[in-house]
């Protein structure tokens, strides 16, 4: 108390407090302002860190921190400036420690000045906080005027789906008035769709002593929500609102009433939901302890052996007790809530955090009611101190999640012995975590998986927190991780009689109980049951993933719900791929062979193993097969399960994965057998399983070059730095170089730095130097063909060398050449060594990216997906018509690369599918121009530098390009290495966005729909045609096809491939282009496929930049003369100068609607009977307009149908 | 003929039967510091020459004007443009080609009286009475651009290596005996180089940090750190402001980044 008055005397004058003062007063329940005043107190801070300030009465905390913290340093500030150095002002005890806290506490201001800003964003206006008083006012109001009747037969369906009804419900008038709940009372409200629960109780009046069982108090809950509907629907008070019904965490016990206000202000994006329940008094308590049973087997017209116990209904009485307790655990938790302000942005971070993780969603859902009970319990257990701070609270949380163990229980109930019946509970459930009351388990239906995974995610949180290196603020609470973005493989079942097959013959009777004949928990506990059994160690968690029901309207009947299920597994990348599953050895342990034989059924065969042994085993491939198959093996056991145990029909059931594999593969059209090789080739092979030809063919040519006689200096290093050699190379490469007529030919050729021995004779000139190396290499050249007769050639670029099939492009690298090129010498005659773009360029080739080479395929060592995933993205790019010169390759492979980094998500990535998904969340998502993507390969770079970088990065964003990423390699380069402000600018990466964004739409639709299909292949790696202003068509004999599985182009289709073996290291068409950039750049954009496109798609800049403007001698590039003496640049002239360019190249100019109607023309003719050339060309027209609308921007509906036309599956 | 603030405008024709052509404006050139490259009263200047347009097919054109000295480019008219132009173009081994964009050019002429006729052209014409084109592009200029320029022949490398080395070492010996001596020029400046009784130190920037950090140690080794209560003071102090620096450092990333809106996690 002392100190801070000693504050405001240094504050502002007296005078002025007052004004001051009613402004933060009315503030004072804002969220902002708490993170200054938690620190702002007087404290005493203990060993670790965390501050434990005294806690003082409210209204003293009130009048105290008025003036605002804010103000007081602002001041000082001021001051402090004027008087500069010269006299600084003694800091005060306080600042000294908010300093110092912060440093402990949050390692820096960053994080605590971030969290401080989203708990602002995040705070509720007074319009919502106003308007919900209100309406609560006039509610209550409401329930008053409410009469007691008999319910007859309302005009509205009651929302509930029962067997056996009851009649002659007697509505009595509540007696108690209606309460928010949850987040609405605990003051934790959060956007962007405020939900606000109210809860009604049901007079105890209402109910008799019997209700208990065969759920008839559901149906008395259910009557009476709909009583007070219709109601609600006559009073002139709501009449205009919308109502709806539905159901609350996917239980079609729980219907709730879903209110959309009409009052404008609020109705976008406020709701409110009224909850029935039910006086704890009621029932005896004894009633729903999870080991009775509360729906009788008869109810369901079930047999049940009298003499057998009746099965338990944990459940089900979970589901009740929520009702019944809801009032006792809501006063616990307003009592812990109201008025705190820590702890309810503690519970704001945490719900900010699950939701982002989804969580919290559908009937599985580990729902922020348990995030803030166990808020309760930490602050019960003195783990939390009643004043400890927001990110306390968070943080402490996170701590505790991860480090304790639920499924042994834990409970909120005033401990008095109980500690046998917690273990007895805790038995019904996967994981247990009691009520006050000692009767509910809040996690009632949380599964244990769920469970284990928001442990994990929580052990991440706590990570990231710990690491000093990085801003974590983004990766907790900014991130968007949807769960299908986690997860490897996806199961789906959405088939009715499949899942009507599985409830009927595999589900439990006491499981329907249980569930009351719910669908979906008895689903998932076979599931994951099964799967969990067969899978083991392969798979790492078996999640489900829920939506969320919809609403529907009051007047149409309750849905069922819980008829489709989709699961999706983390795999264990160490074993998901294992070729093999063991049983226990037949002669020790016969029992457990016969079992394991039972379980796989014909799978299972006896094998003799070298060890000797001789066991029951399964094999689902052999240890040769390619790595793409391997990947298959978790869908074969799934798919064998599915089929022995649950008999389910392949064709009935979606496992997602490795569905785009595809695009990596070997053409089709190209026949492997015609490739003259000493290699195993497979027509099915793909560019991954390609690569570790070319890497070994790479060292047997390393080995080659390090014994070479007689070389004038030894060679000292040698590094590959092409795609291949980190398998990254998307196109398949084949040992097909060869030569032809004295010439090398070959479509791709491996870049190979070389390092020479010290020696000081080279030459002080650069053009000498250059002079010398070439030499050089012809001397290699000439050893390598008289030593291992290898044929060579040299080029300006360096030594091409042919091996076993593989073209090799030798380079030799010297310090002195990096040097002499940054060389400049300063007018008073010192020798100043200044980067430019060319020794960058050179360093970059020569240093930088041999160590980044060896450090990306060291991470596909202990990633066995990334390769895969960089190959996914760099073909969707290439499809997208994005080529190298607008999205440089490396920044793909540095991209993916930082997804793959432990930050991300607790689990590596083990399919590469998801591996392209993240990355086109990454695409999609990033802030581009407030990230700077870094990967401190071996966490080589410290904190410092770390900092100096993010600093420099944030203080000076124009010298970076607009996408910044870094690597700990690139040294005084940092940030401005491997991207330029050309490639990619500002334009692509928003356009690689969206492009982003769409795909991502299309994969969440086809996640959603019940349809049993993928996204296929072709309708994400086919770009679109629209929004391109020319088409420049290219000759298709001078342009080879590649070798992936082409998936066609947006503009035409299918041609005769053509696959011509180039000359080694010419590629025209890229050059072509590069000019045609470097010229034109500033009137048009040009697009085309790098993996074999042949057309070259043109936009023109906006119609400002061919406006007629001055004469002005600077300003004249491209310009023709035109009228009253102004000048303008003119399309036809540019398009002239295109043909020039692309002379004996192009085929034909025109637009992409004139290709489009040609090739309907080209295909329309086989329907010679039902061709309709009217609506034809109205069909056209009316695509013109709609493109002339929505010029540039896509058209995916338009686009899928497009692509549903093309007669695609000839190719397969 | 058109002409637009003392330029003539003339459309360049790649071909006879072209309808959009890019239009050339020209003029004399005339700048008041004349380069001696670009002689007054013989240089026509060349305003908005396509990428595409090389020296050769200009000269092979003005031709018809009079004997041509010398064709030159720069990307913008200004002093030194065309030497930047051409800059590492010219030396052997390298890969350095000039910029691929709109271009202004400097025509030379033997004679002043070609000037007249140049402006008088009606077109600028790059293509043969054949019809065909003067200028090589597309397929025909990227085959000749590999076979000529990126592979090279072995033997005819080596021998034109061999060949500068031998001037490169002899220039170099020049250099080394030059640096040898040290009398005193007409101005009486002697040069000092590497070798010799006084010799000087390498005027590298490396060279010179390292010994002025040298001198600026020894000075600090001397002073007395943390010793006088005064230098304590201020040390904390500095701590302080630092700490204080810090802060509002924080903060003001806070606002950059609150102005890109990055706190809406929905």
């Amino acid at each position: 108390m002392g100190k801070i008055k000693k504050i405001l005397r240094k504050g502002p004058p007296a005078t002025k407090r007052p004004p001051k003062a009613a402004r933060t007063e009315s503030a004072d329940s804002a969220l902002g302002l708490d993170a200054h005043s938690d620190l702002e107190k007087p404290a005493t801070s203990s060993d670790d860190g965390f501050e434990e300030p005294t806690p003082k009465p409210k209204p003293s905390k009130k009048t105290t921190t008025l003036p605002g913290p804010v103000s007081i340093i602002a001041q000082k500030k001021n001051k402090f400036r004027t008087d500069d150095a010269k006299n600084v002002k003694p800091p005060t005890l306080e600042e000294m420690k908010e300093l110092r806290d912060t440093r402990n506490l949050f390692h820096s201001n960053l994080f605590k000045l971030q969290v401080k800003e989203m708990l602002e964003e995040l705070q509720l206006k007074t319009k919502y906080t106003e308007y919900i008083d209100n309406w609560m006012e006039s509610f209550t109001v409401f329930t008053q005027r409410l009469k007691d009747g008999l319910v007859e037969k309302s005009q509205l369906e009651v929302p509930l789906n029962v067997d056996k009804k009851i009649s002659g419900f007697i509505f009595s008038k509540p007696t108690k008035e209606p309460q928010l709940i949850g987040a609405a009372s605990t003051g934790t409200l959060l956007g962007p769709k405020i939900v606000v629960d109210v809860a009604l109780e049901m007079p105890k009046d209402c109910l008799h002593k019997d209700d208990y069982l065969n759920l008839i108090y559901d149906q008395k809950r259910a009557l009476y929500l709909t009583y007070v509907t219709n109601q609600m629907r006559s009073d002139p008070a709501y009449s205009q609102d919308k109502f709806a019904f539905n159901y609350h965490g996917n239980n079609p016990l729980k219907p709730v009433l879903e209110l959309t206000p009409a009052a404008k202000q609020v109705s976008k994006h406020l709701q409110l939901r009224l909850f029935i329940t039910a006086p704890q008094s009621t029932f005896k308590p004894s009633r729903f302890v999870p080991w009775n049973n509360n729906i009788r087997p008869t109810y369901y017209n079930d047999e049940w052996d009298e003499e057998e116990a009746l099965p338990s209904t944990q459940h089900y009485n979970a589901s009740v007790l929520f009702d019944l307790t809801l009032a006792q655990n809501q006063a616990l938790l307003d009592k812990a809530f109201k008025g705190r302000r820590n702890f309810q942005d503690g519970l704001l971070l945490l719900k900010v955090w699950l939701r982002q993780r989804e969580l919290d969603r559908g009937f599985t859902g580990f729902g922020s009611h348990i995030l803030a009970s166990f808020i309760v319990y930490l602050n019960q257990q003195r783990i939390l101190h009643q004043s400890s701070s927001s990110y306390q609270v968070a943080r402490t949380v996170w701590n505790q999640l991860a480090n304790t163990d639920w499924t042994n229980g834990i409970t909120l109930a005033p401990a008095s012995g109980q500690t046998e019946q917690l273990s007895t509970m805790a038995g019904y459930y996967d994981v247990c975590f009691m009520d006050v009351s000692g009767q509910l388990n809040l996690c009632a239906n949380v599964p244990l998986g769920v469970y284990q995974r928001v442990r994990a995610e929580a052990k991440l949180a706590v990570d990231l927190l710990n690491d000093m290196k990085l801003n974590s603020f983004p990766y907790i609470f900014m991130q968007k991780c949807p769960l299908y973005t986690r997860v490897d493989n996806i199961l789906k079942i959405t088939n009715y009689s499949s899942i009507q097959q599985m409830l009927v013959l595999h589900s439990k009777p006491q499981m329907k109980y249980d569930f009351a004949s719910y669908g979906y928990p008895q689903l998932l506990q076979i599931l994951t049951e099964l799967l969990q059994k067969g899978l083991k160690q392969r798979v790492q968690a078996i999640l489900p993933i829920e939506t969320v029901s919809s609403a529907w309207p009051v007047e149409s009947k309750a849905p069922i719900i819980g008829q489709a299920i989709q699961l999706g597994l983390i795999l264990d990348p160490e074993h998901a791929y294992e070729v093999l599953d063991k049983g226990p050895s037949s002669n020790d342990d016969p029992e457990g062979s016969a079992e394991f034989r039972k379980f796989w059924g014909e799978k299972s065969n006896l094998r003799r193993f070298q060890d000797g042994s001789i066991t029951e085993a399964v094999v689902w491939g052999t240890t040769k097969d390619a790595p793409s198959k391997k990947r298959l093996i978790v869908r074969q056991i799934v798919m064998h399960l599915l089929e022995h145990h649950l008999q389910l029909d392949s064709k009935d059931i979606q496992y997602i994965a490795a569905e785009l594999d595809l695009v990596y593969q070997l053409s089709p059209w190209f026949k492997v057998s015609k490739v003259k090789t000493k290699l195993e080739l497979q027509q099915d092979t793909d560019a991954e399983a390609l690569s570790p030809n070319v890497i070994r063919c790479y060292d047997d040519l390393a080995r080659q070059l390090h014994a070479l006689d007689d070389l004038p200096l030894e060679i000292v290093s040698i590094s590959s730095i092409s795609p291949v050699s980190r398998y990254c190379e998307p196109m398949p490469v084949l040992p097909q170089a060869r030569m032809m007529a004295d010439h090398i030919h070959a479509s791709h050729i491996q870049r190979v730095i070389i390092q020479l021995g010290q020696s000081g004779k080279w030459p002080n000139e650069l053009s000498a130097l250059r002079a010398l190396k070439t030499a050089f290499l012809i001397e290699i050249g000439e050893k390598l063909k008289a030593q291992c007769r290898l044929n060579w050639s040299i080029t300006s670029e360096g030594l091409l060398v042919l091996k076993r099939g593989f073209c090799f492009l030798l380079e030799l690298a010297h310090n002195k050449e990096l040097a002499l090129l940054k060389q400049e010498v300063t007018e008073r005659g010192v020798t100043k060594y200044v980067d430019n773009p060319e020794s960058r360029a050179l360093e970059q080739r020569h240093y930088i990216l041999p160590k980044v080479s060896g450090a990306l395929h060291s991470l596909h060592q202990s990633h066995s997906a990334y390769g895969p995933t960089v190959l996914i993205a760099k073909r969707w790019l290439a499809t997208q018509l994005l080529d190298d010169g607008i999205w440089p390759p490396m920044a793909t492979e540095l991209l993916v690369a930082h997804l793959y980094q432990q930050r991300n998500a607790p689990q590596a990535i083990a399919a590469p599918q998801t591996g392209f998904i993240r990355f086109l969340h990454l695409l999609a998502h990033s802030d581009w121009n407030g990230e700077l993507f870094l990967l401190n390969f071996n966490s080589s770079w410290q904190e410092q530098q770390i900092g100096d970088l993010e600093h420099s990065f944030r203080s000076d964003r124009q010298s970076y390009p607009p996408l910044a990423l870094a690597t700990s390699y690139d040294q005084q380069h940092a940030g401005r290495l491997w991207t330029t402000g050309e490639s990619p600018s500002l334009r692509i990466l928003s356009h690689v966005s969206r492009l982003a964004r769409h795909a991502l739409e299309m994969i969440e639709t086809s996640l959603q729909s019940k349809d049993l299909r993928f996204v296929r292949p072709a309708q994400l790696f086919r770009g679109s045609s629209e929004g391109y202003d020319l088409v420049i068509q290219l000759k298709s004999d001078l342009v080879p096809n590649a070798l992936s599985y082409d998936l066609g182009s947006p503009f035409v289709s299918f041609d005769q491939p053509n696959y011509l073996l180039p000359r080694a290291g010419k590629d025209p068409l890229a050059a072509i282009v590069h000019q045609l950039r470097s010229a034109y750049s500033d009137y048009a954009a040009f697009f085309y496929n790098p993996h074999g496109g042949k057309e070259l798609a043109i936009m023109w800049r906006p119609p400002a930049v061919f406006a007629p403007k001055a004469f002005k001698v600077t300003e004249l590039q491209a310009c023709t003369l035109c009228d009253k003496g102004k000048v303008q640049v003119v399309r036809e002239t540019l398009v002239e100068d295109f043909k020039v360019l692309l002379k004996d190249f192009y085929l034909r100019i025109s637009t992409p609607e004139e290709l489009k109607r040609e090739q309907r023309e080209h295909q329309n003719p086989k329907r010679y009977f039902n061709a309709k050339p009217q609506d034809n060309e109205s069909c056209s027209k009316s695509k013109k307009r709609k493109l002339a609308k929505a010029a540039k921007v896509q058209a995916p509906l338009k686009r899928k149908s497009l692509i549903k036309s093309r007669p695609l599956k000839s190719l397969s | 003929m058109e002409e637009i603030e003392g330029y003539t405008v003339v459309p360049l024709r790649m071909s006879s039967d072209a309808l959009h052509c890019h239009s050339v404006y020209m003029r004399e050139h005339f700048i008041r510091l004349m380069d001696p490259n670009k002689p007054k009263g013989r240089t026509l200047f060349l305003l908005n020459i396509p990428p595409y347009v090389t020296e050769e097919s200009l000269k092979g054109f003005f031709k018809r004007a009079g004997n041509v000295e010398s064709v030159q480019f720069a990307a913008k008219p200004g002093k030194d443009e065309t030497i930047k132009w051409y800059e590492g173009t010219n030396e052997p081994f390298s890969n350095v080609r000039p910029p691929f964009i709109f271009k202004v050019a400097y025509v030379v002429f033997q004679k002043s009286s070609s000037i007249g006729k140049a402006l008088a052209v009606p077109s600028i014409d790059l293509f043969h009475s054949s019809g065909e084109s003067t200028i090589k592009t597309g397929m025909e200029l990227w085959h000749e651009e590999y076979e000529n320029h990126y592979i090279l022949d072995a033997e005819k490398t080596k021998a034109q290596i061999t060949e500068y080395m031998a001037d490169y070492d002899r220039r170099e010996r020049a250099a080394a005996l030059a640096a040898k001596n040290s009398e005193a020029d007409a101005d009486g400046w002697v040069t000092v180089g590497k070798e010799g009784r006084n010799a000087g130190f390498e005027q590298k920037e490396s060279v010179i940090g390292r010994l002025e950090k040298k001198r600026e140690n020894d000075t600090k080794t001397k002073e007395l750190k943390n010793f006088y209560t005064f230098q304590i003071r201020e040390s904390k102090m500095q701590n302080i402001v630092e700490m204080r620096k810090k802060f509002e450092e924080d903060k003001r990333k806070i606002e950059l980044l609150k102005q890109s809106r990055r706190f809406k996690p929905f």
